[in-house]
């Protein structure tokens, strides 16, 4: 019964799922494999397309695996194995949070075990996007221009202070905006492809 | 609490071209949320978007999905919760669907290779920055 096997097994995924997107797609990966719904190297291949669409990379991957398994009926089943476990676990924590938040919010312990998480969050993204540095992101020197060029973007509104509404603050978040950088990207991606 | 509450359909359009406009994931995310919620609407101060971070990541499953959760439960309780969600997930399921079916004939094309091969690098170095606009509001 693959739709059954789909939806236990992303269900699975998603209740011992800590750690992000590719922590998670090394667990569906064992499932994966395991029942047969597509090959090895397929698998890389939704891995890699899962990056590079929108959308968080693990639900990427539940539906197109899910479909690729069991058609529509299937990919509805995976992704949604895999978003149920999140409701229930940060529902219940979101309750805790309001009421320990409103009432603790002066207190001192809270205050630092709030700072110490926060601290630990920032490493975590900076280890995220050192990972990220690989050959198979940066193929070359081009790829390193890009990304300094992008990186110093993203970061001027840190450094350099406008007034709310006045034009340089337009255009700061013009120059800034994610969405504009990455268009902006593939833009010359598509350049660099026309004139060889 | 946060002063400003957002209408569900506000809510759900925000998210929605969160979902859409999101390319490599939760850690690529963070920089359109905090834009958009934290920047443009603010919704949620610094502080409590790093608070809605470290939870979301604590928590097992897909850190945009938690996220979401956090934002919508906080905002406007379980409707919330469902919009959020639901504007999250619903470009990505849509845009898979269609790749899912017809993707495998271009994917090979050197021209869809050459715009992604620009794109990656752009998607690490956002992440990177994302680590510098956080980083002066740890303490």
């Amino acid at each position: 019964m693959v739709y059954l096997q789909l939806f236990l097994s992303f269900l699975k995924v998603g209740f011992i799922g800590f750690g992000g997107g590719m922590a998670i797609i090394s667990l569906i990966k064992e499932d994966v494999l395991r029942y047969g719904w597509v090959t090895e190297q397929e698998f890389v291949d939704i891995v890699a397309i899962s990056q590079v669409t929108p959308g968080p990379i693990g639900m990427n991957c539940a539906t197109y695996i899910g479909y690729t398994a069991g058609g529509f009926a299937g990919s509805v089943l995976a992704s949604l194995g895999i978003i149920l476990p999140s409701l229930l676990i940060m529902l219940i924590i979101c309750r805790l949070y309001d009421r320990i938040h409103d009432k603790w919010q002066d207190n001192q312990v809270f205050v630092w075990v709030m700072r110490v998480i926060r601290l630990l969050v920032v490493f975590l993204i900076a280890h995220a996007a050192i990972t990220l540095m690989s050959p198979a992101t940066f193929p070359d020197g081009w790829s390193w221009v890009l990304f300094g060029g992008v990186f110093v973007c993203s970061v001027l509104p840190v450094f350099i202070h406008t007034e709310q509404g006045s034009v340089g603050h337009r255009v700061l978040d013009a120059v800034s905006h994610p969405i504009y950088l990455i268009l902006l990207c593939g833009a010359v991606g598509l350049l660099s492809y026309l004139i060889g | 609490m946060s002063a400003n509450k957002p209408s569900l359909r506000t809510l759900f359009l925000t998210y929605l071209k969160i979902g859409a406009f999101t390319i490599g994931g939760g850690y690529a995310m963070l920089a359109l949320v905090e834009r958009e919620v934290v920047d443009r609407y603010r919704w949620l101060d610094e502080k409590e978007f790093l608070n809605m971070m470290a939870l979301a990541q604590a928590a097992p499953g897909l850190l945009a999905v938690n996220s979401a959760i956090f934002l919508g439960h906080r905002l406007c309780g379980w409707r919330g919760v469902a919009v959020c969600v639901t504007g999250a997930v619903l470009p990505s399921f849509v845009v898979i669907l269609l790749i899912a079916m017809c993707f495998s004939r271009y994917k090979n094309l050197p021209a869809v290779e050459a715009v992604f091969r620009c794109i990656r690098p752009a998607v690490v170095a956002l992440i990177a920055a994302t680590v510098v606009r956080l980083a002066k509001h740890i303490w």
